[in-house]
């Protein structure tokens, strides 16, 4: 093949295998949004954190997977804190209270992880030996590898988990109507505690494949927010398969632009494709048109 | 307790006083607080204070998160440097600055505005993003990541010493705020408030949501452009990377801090977040600040379990975040790594605990101890405004259809309402009734049919439309202005400011008394009263009451028929009324239109109706059906 054809693809398909990341951190908006119509504008950071924590577990002797479960674990409280501390009352009193509390909850857990782990980028170790896979001249890594498999396989399972599970039925009842599934016997506030501990453990876990192909350090967190916020708006907050889609999307086209363009510009596609999505279609590509009422 | 003082002057006036003797203050802070700092930071806490009053603007007024105002304070900065740059005067640089921030302002308010909530945050934090990444990236006009150095012109041939730009600084934001006072105490303002209630009513009164969200983007954004000019003058230094996220969050902090909606906040605010920095370097004062804070928090949860209650959230919270706060002040060998952590903390116990700021808190404190004379209340004059177009029937409808996915909601609907005339809307629950209101009033668009108001024929599925062309509405679920006063309902509703005749209209709803009140202190029954002398003050050709009845009590639908019968005297204006009351509708319709699935099953006299043995069905089942019959009747009767 030609070279420079070849070079493309590469990127392209690099870009696609880390787009499923960002597709499975959007992942975790839709669960919350759909209980509530609230998102953690922090989500960045707890993928960060979710990330430092499966590093220091692995630091200490933990074998990889094991550190995943770790990890898991702390987004799974981390995401229940959020819920509790900073999005609770704000719904409740109708306000946009939440937004700020999730950026501020978001902000402190930055400045801890500056000082608990240091500001400098760190490699996260994985099991796996060197090397690659190579189709057709196209080389993928083992890490990559597991992203997309992770990432699609997390998304599967919480999707059959929502579908065929009482728990799951429960969710969506109560993101259908709070007070008719209240009446119903359902614990409106224990399903969107349950759907923000479950967004919280998909942030973590995310960090824990990302963290092996990038690396680990406070700035991952802010730029992850919003990649994975333009995949959630221009996929529409509804649909879990949009969301694979868009991500890939995203994730070829930034990875072609910053080759193209210079590293310098490789965020500007997604921000602009957001400013779009939300201008032209606020309720996304993949999403249902909203019907006022009053 | 204290018995209140009555200080003999009005609220206003206390407030210019109050202003005034501050700033003379800060003018002359300088000749005791020496120093090349000092002035420095002085300056800054000024320029801060006309960046977060234009803030406020749109996360106090509008109440929407905005991430974008640091990147829009950058783009006026920039905007003021290259000018300066390529040469301009003073005043010239300035006026350079608000335009540059101006323009991206109002062009990146109009997408994203049609936008609530969490996708208005996410845009303006995107275009801030891209904002930045563009001043880094455009290294042949901005110098990139290098940042910019100039000179401060001279104003006016004078060449300002700090001192000077210093006072220049203080001139400003003192018009700066009022001006904003100004602009945020008009119809303007109380429209901006009563959107942030509802826009559903701020558009389907005409007032029109989208444009005065635009309006309070962009006197926002021109005050950030403002604030970056001055601050780029100030410092004589600019670097993309000190605009970032991290300012934005400073920002939230100082408005939120100081108190939203309100300009003494905005200066409290920006007070705090000048001196805050400052505070982290002296280990001392800021342990003693943050014990102080701590101490504050903890009175109310205390006082909650002296009495034997468990503390609520918003009173545990603020406590546990500045005990936080607290442990890190003792125990963090350099404070100044935290400092994004300790503004978190800060900024958390804020937002939750303080809503209303400090400013909010002061006033509130002051309004204890303090009893201002009131301001006096306009002189009713008139009743209920004849409309000035004259010309058709109030409201034609035909063919109307509207389909939502396999239901057909209205179906092919043809009505006239003439002048002067009441025509009542009955039918089953679900029959369609609101919808055809929702299709006139232009929050739907109908699929068919035409819609002709007072002669004209507005776009469809446009509220501001409708509205314009006459139509007025009422809501079955009510959309009160909580913010505003019952006073203030009535005028943000004037196409024409009207005091007297607001009150006229007030008086007329029967609700003179209750001028000064807020709507979120108003009764259900007041409310419903309220929206109908609402939907009055626009001048409609055709109103169109939405179960006005529902929920009142005896004597207040009795008030309700009397007010619809006087309005009803009014000829020229045509009245649409659902309402299951059947009293309501024998004594005031002269026609009565019966809804059933969507289409018109009959239209007559009360008593024509009350025999029409389609009706009959349709409320109580076919004669031989006797079970469904039964289980029928439970609906309320026509």
């Amino acid at each position: 093949m030609n070279p420079e054809i070849l070079a493309y693809t590469q990127m392209a398909v690099s870009g696609a295998l880390m787009g499923l990341a960002y597709a499975l951190v959007a992942y975790g908006f839709q669960l919350t949004f759909a209980a509530g119509k609230a998102v953690n504008f922090g989500q960045g950071e707890l993928v960060m954190l979710g990330a430092f924590v499966g590093l220091t577990l692995t630091g200490i002797g933990i074998p990889y997977w094991l550190s995943i479960a770790g990890a898991m674990a702390v987004g799974t409280g981390l995401g229940w804190f959020v819920e509790r501390s900073a999005v609770r009352l704000a719904l409740k009193q109708h306000n946009e209270g939440w937004i700020l509390l999730t950026i501020i909850i978001g902000l402190f857990a930055v400045s801890a992880a500056e000082n608990i782990w240091g500001r400098e980028d760190k490699p996260y170790p994985v099991p796996w030996q060197d090397g690659s896979i190579d189709f057709y001249g196209i080389s993928v890594t083992w890490p990559e590898i597991t992203i997309a498999a992770g990432a699609l396989g997390a998304m599967i399972l919480i999707e059959i988990a929502k579908r065929c599970t009482m728990f799951g039925i429960a969710v969506q009842a109560v993101s259908a109507d709070p007070d008719a599934a209240e009446l119903c016997g359902i614990r409106s506030t224990s399903a969107t505690s349950l759907s923000w501990a479950v967004s919280g453990a998909a942030a973590a876990f995310a960090g824990t494949i990302i963290g092996p192909v990038t690396t680990v350090g406070p700035t991952m967190a802010a730029a992850l927010t919003l990649k994975a916020f333009s995949v959630a708006v221009v996929a529409g907050l509804d649909s879990a398969i949009g969301l694979v889609f868009t991500g890939i999307f995203l994730g070829t086209v930034e990875n072609l632009s910053g080759f193209l363009l210079g590293s310098g510009w490789r965020e500007t596609p997604g921000l602009i494709l957001l400013i779009l999505a939300l201008a032209l279609r606020p309720q996304g590509i993949f999403g249902k048109k909203i019907i006022r009422k009053v | 307790m204290f018995s209140s003082i009555n200080p003999g002057v009005k609220e206003k006036t206390a407030e210019h006083i109050l202003r005034l003797v501050l700033f003379l203050f800060l003018a002359f802070l300088p000749s005791v607080w020496h120093g090349q700092y000092a002035l420095g930071l002085l300056t800054l806490m000024a320029v801060y204070g006309v960046l977060l009053i234009g803030l406020d603007a749109t996360v106090g007024y509008l109440g929407q998160v905005n991430l974008a105002h640091a990147a829009l304070f950058a783009i006026g900065a920039y905007g003021t440097a290259l000018s300066i740059k390529a040469g301009a005067p003073f005043p010239f640089a300035l006026l350079a600055g608000i335009i540059t921030a101006f323009i991206p302002g109002a062009a990146l308010a109009i997408p994203s505005l049609r936008l609530e909530g969490p996708q208005f945050a996410l845009s303006t934090l995107s275009f801030a993003s891209l904002t930045i990444v563009v001043l880094n990236q455009c290294e042949s006009i901005t110098n990139g990541a290098l940042g910019l150095t100039i000179e401060r012109p001279s104003f006016f041939s004078i060449k300002l010493d700090p001192t000077g730009f210093y006072w220049f600084c203080l001139v400003v934001l003192y018009s700066i705020w009022l001006a904003s006072d100004q602009l945020l105490k008009s119809r303007i303002g109380m429209a901006i408030e009563a959107l942030h209630d509802s826009p559903t009513a701020t558009d389907a009164l005409g007032i029109g949501s989208l444009r005065h969200k635009v309006l309070a983007f962009a006197w926002g954004s021109a005050l950030a452009g403002l604030a970056g000019g001055l601050h780029v003058m100030n410092f004589g230094y600019l670097q993309p990377a000190a605009f970032g996220y991290e300012l934005m969050v400073v920002l939230l902090l100082g408005v939120v801090f100081g108190g939203r909606r309100s300009q003494w906040g905005a200066f409290l605010g920006a007070a705090v977040v000048t001196m805050l920095p400052n505070l982290l370097s002296n280990r001392f004062l800021f342990s003693a600040l943050v014990s102080t804070g701590c101490l504050l928090a903890f009175i109310s949860p205390v006082k909650t379990l002296i009495s034997r209650r468990m503390p609520s959230f918003n009173e545990a919270a603020p406590a546990c975040a500045m005990l936080f706060a607290l442990l890190l002040s003792f125990f963090v060998p350099n404070i100044e790594e935290w400092r994004k952590g300790i503004f978190a903390l800060f900024l958390f116990a804020a937002v939750v605990g303080l809503p209303d700021g400090i400013a909010g808190a002061l006033t509130a404190a002051v309004n204890n101890v303090l009893v201002f004379n009131p301001e006096p209340l306009p002189e009713a004059k008139g009743s209920i405004p004849s409309p000035k177009v004259l010309t058709g029937y109030p409201l034609r409808t035909s063919h109307l259809t509207k389909f939502f996915g396999g239901v057909t909601a209205v179906d092919t609907f043809s009505i006239e309402i003439k002048p002067g005339e009441v025509v009542g809307l009955v039918g089953p629950n679900g029959s369609g009734k609101t919808t055809l209101i929702n299709l006139v009033s232009g929050l739907y668009s109908p699929d068919t049919g035409s819609i002709e108001i007072a002669g004209s024929h507005p776009r469809h599925g446009s509220l501001m439309a409708a509205a314009a062309a006459g139509a007025s509405r009422t809501f079955q679920n009510l959309q009160p202005f909580y913010s505003l006063t019952a006073l203030d309902s009535i005028i943000v509703c004037q196409k024409k400011v009207d005091r007297p005749a607001a009150m006229g209209l007030l008086r007329t709803v029967g609700l003179e008394d209750k001028a000064r009140k807020r709507c979120s202190e108003l009764s259900f029954g007041d409310l419903r009263f309220l929206e109908i002398g609402r939907a009055l003050a626009t001048c409609p050709r055709i109103l169109m009451l939405d179960e006005p009845a529902a929920g009142m009590s005896k004597p207040d639908i009795t008030r309700l028929i009397g007010l619809i019968d006087s309005i009803k005297q009014t000829a020229s204006i045509g009245i649409l009324l659902i309402e299951h009351h059947q009293d309501v509708i024998t004594e005031l319709c002269n026609r009565v239109a019966v809804m059933n699935g969507g289409s018109l099953i009959a239209l007559g006299t009360p008593e024509e109706i009350r025999k029409n043995p389609r009706v009959i069905e349709a409320y109580l089942g076919a004669e031989d059906l006797h079970a469904s019959c039964m289980i029928k009747t439970e609906e309320e009767p026509c």
